[in-house]
């Protein structure tokens, strides 16, 4: 700290990483559309471009958050720095429950709404309308994998939330142990997600009647919303994994371990956003057929 | 305010400026990158308002004569000669003027600067997030540049519109001209929505001792709102174009109704974010004329706490009146009803901090220095705006004006003539405090006096134009509508020739390096900022500063 | 004569300052042009349908007055404050800054205003909505970029509405950019529905003079109605964003007399008789479009479909300006 500073925040020094991050953002972008649609040349499928992109974002997040974890560790994270940090990630989390606002809207749009098509009292768009998911698509049987899921995922919050506890009286050993277990069963989750989707593609379960061609809008909402879910269990896991890696050196004390919290909180969230889409998607909008 | 004064000079030694360019490119002090921000948004001023010089161009008079093989822009090659490019532009710069321009101006830019020291904080809560959220804004706008220039798929660029509705933007533009857009709006959002998390955080947490939320500043309450409006909405648009890229390359269908899908969900949740939005865009200035009119009538703010809570119901208001825009999209009648309703709710919380402003001056011993004429004009403009928004709200008449140039004359009124004033106002209240010199009152003036005229002859018109019935996103035009078209491309000229006056009233400064005072305005100025040297010492407040019950706003 | 009012008196009036006044001056509305923009003028095109008028007058007669007052309230309260408050004339500012009751009273008059305002707007929004039994319906279609004319009941099958070229609109006296190959023809003191639909993107249907603007959204089928009181011709335009012709896909609609309309029915190849109309839950067009998934042919074809389309009407190509 400089010389005369009387507070406790955290003034931190010139770092190279927004600069770098963003710089492996653009590329990442620009690797994207060329991907996706080939761009200055590079043809349609070039996908280089964006892995050398993502290695960039990757290694900023791993460099800048070593440097968090540094920073803590030196004891810049004073009470009122780590109140700020609270804020932060309740802020994040926020946003990111807004994110999946936007799909829940669509879906309970075409769930509930879909008889707003038209403003004419059109009754074979009314009929076609009338139930959710429309009539002829087959939809995935809630109580079969996606329950084993749910009880997965209710079983790691209580795992966290044990090692949590572990962490706060000194019980290093049993945290450790809570943490491996949340680890083991967002990975489990993961699996049978991906095996879910496998079995799901397979038996062209939302194509509904003969020689469509895609699952429509039930399929892109199911998908979407299910899939950024995995995605953010994904995030998840690999968080957690890290405070279990931090957890077997030196890191966390009984009374900071705030990257551990961030990530039960985080964890708790993606929990959470599970037992909507089990309740909305799966079970009440999804066992009609 | 009580404070002690001048908390920069003591200080100085603790303070090690770093080299040019770690200052500038690893920068994590908010001042310095307030001010990257604010350069930011001047170049991107300049880059949009040049796009809207070609579209007045060509809408001087009827056929095409711009956006044309053939033409003198054709020969520049900068932008596609067709009536695409026309679309491509007015796309272009719509985005640019909000997205890079005005949001960049007051939340990155005036924000950033003027958060901390109004609430006595040494910095932002999160210095290091704070600049990435300004570098991936450059990486938004590579974004956008990149889309203006590639193949879009009806020729170079996307031209479907700020709105990006599909299926215009899905199967109308398959070319990677609209991925880049969608791109360069996930890019300025994360920018946007890290910068929020940081604002907050900054607000609730580094207060100083005894600045209570209800001592706090305007200027900071305005935009505490604001960035819990940017928080809450961003996410759902990201959310939204997300769904476009999916369904333009990953074989969704949210929005095609060949598989079910119904674009009209898009423009829902386009809505939900941007309508809220349009009040981001407009409440940082609210906050900026509060302290420039307290200022200069020397005259603490009229009714403090109902201007605060009154953004506070703007904020909130502005979160249930989305579909305004989309009376003609087809919603059931009892919808439509209570959009018409909830919508012209918000003149309320609105009119009370226009009159409280005026009551603000009134009795007041007022100074016109050139922040004060800027804040003087945009109460005016922003109840035109304003009134004529209170005009659409009403569906049955929105039917007749909706995507006219009504609607044009309407929102240029609020964004251009009210959030550019604010901007301009704040520019120049805060000028000596951020650039370390004085500004030449008399070219400060007459910027403002060209412009006044300026913006008002290029839309006051077009409320004509839009009664009679012209279309927006119109290359070209029936040839009735020539008249008014005229002389709103005179006002151009006029609006034109002020931002050359402003450009020379910044080099004026630069050249001349008068040396700041710091508080030039006396009395009437008593926040925080203006304790400090003009410009602050690079770290300021390493002792935080105590703020008496008394001393609010 | 007409336009020349307008043109002098904008003129002499000038800039702005004058702008305001001028909406005041245009109470020669009768002189404006009927169905079509007048140069120079700055009202509302005149009406031709009883919620048109409506429109009209709740415009200027109540929003268009009361948004005066308060504009020139607000600018009047301004220029006194800029010549009481300055500086010279008041050189110790006064230290107040609360007064409860003027608090209170500029929260409820607004308040009182726009339950005014909302009365009368809820009164033309629910006219608006209020459909008579139509006698005739009109399915319009946006294509990228004409407009598609299908009368069900009358069995007229779709034809195609290009944008007339400017030479052939020159020739004949109409105005380019309004006028259209085929106009869309009705009858007098007829309610006449028009099912709007997109074929490709959103257009929008919107004709000025009747007040009416419906999203031509592909997979919806919206609906507006208009009952136009007098013969003529009524232009309009599209009015959502729908791609590079967009400024170029005008909507011209013809009304004429019932013996007329009955003739031009005749001439198109329908069955006059048919007026009354058939459940438009028949149409087989709008069904098609609206239902999901399984029908994606309706909703993705740009073209016309061919046995609709009668003889002698132009190909469905875009305008030659392209
Ligand atoms: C800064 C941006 C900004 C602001 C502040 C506003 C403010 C308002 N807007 Fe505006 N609006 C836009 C930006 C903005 N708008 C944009 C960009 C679009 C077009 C988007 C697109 O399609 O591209 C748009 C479009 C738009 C529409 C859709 C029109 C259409 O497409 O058909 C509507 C309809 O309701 C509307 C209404 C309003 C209202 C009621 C307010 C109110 O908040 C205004 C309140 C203020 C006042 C009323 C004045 C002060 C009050 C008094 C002096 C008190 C007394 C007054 C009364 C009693 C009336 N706006
Ligand atoms: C903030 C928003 C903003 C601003 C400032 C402007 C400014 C201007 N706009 Fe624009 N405009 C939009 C937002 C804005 N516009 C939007 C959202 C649309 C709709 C697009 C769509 O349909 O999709 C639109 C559309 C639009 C159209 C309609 C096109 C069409 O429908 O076909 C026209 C036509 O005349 C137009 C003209 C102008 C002009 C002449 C200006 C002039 O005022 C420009 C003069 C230049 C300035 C006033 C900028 C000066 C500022 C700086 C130099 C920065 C200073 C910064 C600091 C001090 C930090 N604009
Ligand atoms: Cu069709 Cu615009
Ligand atoms: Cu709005």
């Amino acid at each position: 700290m400089a010389a005369g500073v009387k507070h406790d925040y955290h003034l931190v020094d010139p770092s190279p990483y927004p600069l770098v991050g963003s710089i492996a953002a653009t590329i990442m972008a620009l690797g994207g559309v060329a991907w996706m649609k080939g761009i200055f040349g590079l043809p349609e499928g070039t996908s280089w471009l964006f892995f050398a992109g993502l290695a960039g974002v990757l290694y900023t997040m791993a460099a800048w958050w070593t440097e968090v974890v540094k920073e803590a560790n030196r004891g810049d994270h004073t009470p009122v720095v780590s109140i700020g940090l609270r804020y932060g990630m309740v802020l994040f989390i926020a946003s990111e429950v807004m994110f999946f606002v936007a799909w829940f809207w669509i879906f309970f749009e075409a769930a509930l709404f879909h008889g707003n098509r038209t403003l004419g009292s059109i009754e074979e768009v009314q009929a076609a309308w009338a139930t959710f998911p429309p009539k002829g698509i087959e939809s995935v049987p809630a109580f079969e994998l996606p329950l084993v899921n749910t009880l997965t995922l209710l079983l790691s919050g209580t795992t966290v939330t044990w090692a949590h506890h572990a962490l706060q009286v000194g019980d290093r050993k049993s945290a450790k142990l809570g943490l491996i277990l949340t680890v083991i069963l967002g990975a489990l989750f993961t699996a049978i997600q991906v095996y879910e989707y496998a079995h799901i593609l397979d038996h062209k379960y939302f194509f509904g009647g003969e020689g469509q061609e895609n699952s429509g809008l039930y399929g892109s909402s199911f998908f979407m919303a299910t899939g950024f879910h995995g995605f953010h269990v994904l995030i998840g896991t690999i968080f957690l994994a890290v405070c279990l890696f931090r957890l077997m050196g030196k890191g966390f004390t009984a009374k900071q371990h705030f990257g551990f919290e961030a990530a039960a909180w985080y964890w708790h969230f993606v929990d959470v956003v599970w037992l909507f889409l089990f309740a909305f998607i799966y079970v009440i909008f999804g066992a009609a057929h | 305010m009580a404070q002690a004064a001048a908390y920069g000079q003591e200080d100085e030694h603790g303070n090690h400026t770093p080299g040019f360019f770690t200052r500038w490119f690893y920068s994590t002090n908010h001042k310095d990158i307030g001010t990257l921000y604010i350069l930011f948004a001047i170049m991107a001023g300049l880059v949009g308002g040049a796009l809207s010089g070609l579209i007045r161009w060509e809408l001087f008079e009827p056929g095409i004569q711009v956006f044309r093989e053939g033409s003198w822009l054709a020969a520049t090659g900068l932008v596609e000669p067709s009536k695409h490019g026309y679309n491509v532009v007015v796309t272009g710069h719509a985005l640019i003027m909000i997205f890079f321009m005005v949001m960049p101006a007051m939340i990155g830019g005036f924000g950033n600067w003027f958060v901390p020291l109004m609430i006595g904080a040494p910095d932002m809560a999160f210095p290091r997030m704070n600049n990435i959220s300004f570098w991936l804004l450059v990486a938004a706008w590579v974004m956008l540049l990149v889309s203006m220039f590639v193949d879009g798929g009806p020729g170079r660029g996307f031209g479907g519109g700020w709105t990006l509705y599909p299926p215009l933007s899905t199967s109308g533009h398959t070319g990677p001209a609209m991925d880049c857009a969608i791109l360069s709006v996930h890019l300025a959002g994360a920018s946007s929505i890290l910068g929020a998390i940081n604002f907050i955080t900054t607000i609730f947490n580094m207060r100083a001792p005894g600045m209570t939320l209800h001592r706090m500043p305007l200027f900071v309450w305005s935009i505490l709102v604001t960035v819990f409006l940017l928080l809450l909405s961003l996410p759902v648009l990201a959310g939204a174009i997300t769904m476009l890229l999916t369904d333009r390359n990953f074989n969704t269908h949210f929005f095609d109704a060949a598989g079910g899908g119904d674009p009209v969900m898009f423009q829902h949740l386009f809505w939900f974010f941007g309508h809220p939005e349009v009040y981001i865009l407009i409440l940082p200035a609210f906050g900026m004329i509060s302290h420039i009119v307290s200022t200069f009538s020397k005259k603490p703010v009229f009714g403090y706490l109902a201007m605060a809570y009154a953004m506070v119901a703007i904020g909130f208001i502005g979160f249930v009146v989305w579909a305004h825009h989309m009376y003609t999209a087809g919603m059931g009648i009892e919808l439509r009803a209570y959009f018409v309703a909830a919508t012209m709710v918000i003149a309320v919380p609105t009119g009370v901090k226009v009159f409280s402003w005026i009551a603000t001056m009134w009795g007041g011993s007022i100074d016109f220095k050139t922040p004060m004429l800027w804040a003087i004009g945009f109460i005016f403009l922003f109840t035109v705006g304003g009134v004529t928004g209170v005009v659409l709200a009403n569906a049955g008449i929105d039917y007749s004006l909706h995507d006219t140039y009504y609607v044009v004359a309407h929102f240029h009124y609020v964004l251009s003539l009210g959030a550019v004033f604010g901007i301009f106002a704040g520019f120049y209240y805060w000028y000596e405090k951020m650039w370390g010199v004085k500004y030449n009152e008399f070219l400060g003036a007459t910027h403002f006096w060209i412009t006044f005229v300026g913006v008002n002859l290029i839309f006051f018109p077009q409320h004509f134009l839009g009664l009679q019935g012209m279309p927006r996103r119109y290359v070209d035009y029936p040839t009735a509508f020539e008249y008014w078209n005229r002389i709103s491309t005179y006002g151009y000229m006029i609006t034109a020739f002020g931002v050359v006056v402003f450009l020379l009233v910044l080099l004026e400064s630069a050249v001349r390096r008068r040396k700041a005072e710091a508080n030039p305005w006396g009395e009437g100025a008593t926040t925080l900022e203006w304790t400090l040297s003009s410009p602050p010492p690079f770290h300021q407040f390493n002792e935080l500063p105590v703020i008496k019950p008394d001393a609010h706003h | 004569m007409k336009s020349s009012f307008h043109g002098m008196r904008t003129r002499a009036l000038g800039a702005l300052a004058g702008a305001s006044a001028a909406f005041w001056g245009a109470s020669a509305w009768a002189s404006d042009r009927i169905g079509e923009p007048t140069p120079g003028a700055i009202d509302l095109q005149p009406g031709v349908t009883d919620l048109r008028n409506q429109a009209i007058w709740f415009h200027d007669i109540i929003l268009l007055p009361i948004i005066t007052i308060i504009t020139l309230f607000v600018l009047g309260l301004l220029v006194w404050v800029v010549i009481r408050y300055n500086k010279r004339a008041n050189p110790v500012p006064a230290k107040w800054s609360h007064n409860t009751a003027i608090e209170v009273a500029w929260t409820l008059i607004p308040v009182l205003i726009l339950v005014v305002i909302s009365i009368f707007s809820f009164r033309l929004l629910f006219d608006y909505n209020d459909m008579p039994k139509p006698d005739v319906t009109i399915k319009a279609t946006g294509y990228q970029w004409y407009w598609g004319y299908e009368y069900p009941d009358q069995k007229v099958g779709e034809f195609i509405s290009n944008i007339l070229p400017e030479a052939q609109a020159n020739a004949k006296g109409v105005p380019y950019r309004l006028a259209a190959t085929e106009p869309l023809v009705v009858p007098v003191n007829a309610v006449v529905r028009v099912q709007v639909t997109g074929a490709d993107v959103i257009h929008a249907f919107a004709v000025p003079s009747f007040g009416i603007i419906a999203d031509a959204v592909p997979g919806r089928l919206n609906e507006t109605w208009f009952k136009a009181n007098r013969i003529g011709t009524y232009y309009g335009n599209c009015r959502e964003l729908c791609g590079v012709e967009h400024a170029f896909m005008p909507i011209e609609v013809k009304v004429v007399s019932q013996a007329d309309f009955d003739a031009w029915v005749a001439k198109k190849g329908g069955s006059v008789g048919g007026a009354t109309p058939a459940p438009v839950e028949a149409a087989p067009a709008a069904a098609a479009v609206a239902t999901p998934a399984a029908a994606t042919v309706a909703a993705a074809t740009p073209e016309p479909k061919a046995g609709g389309t009668p003889a002698g009407t132009p190909a469905p190509s875009a305008p030659a300006a392209k």
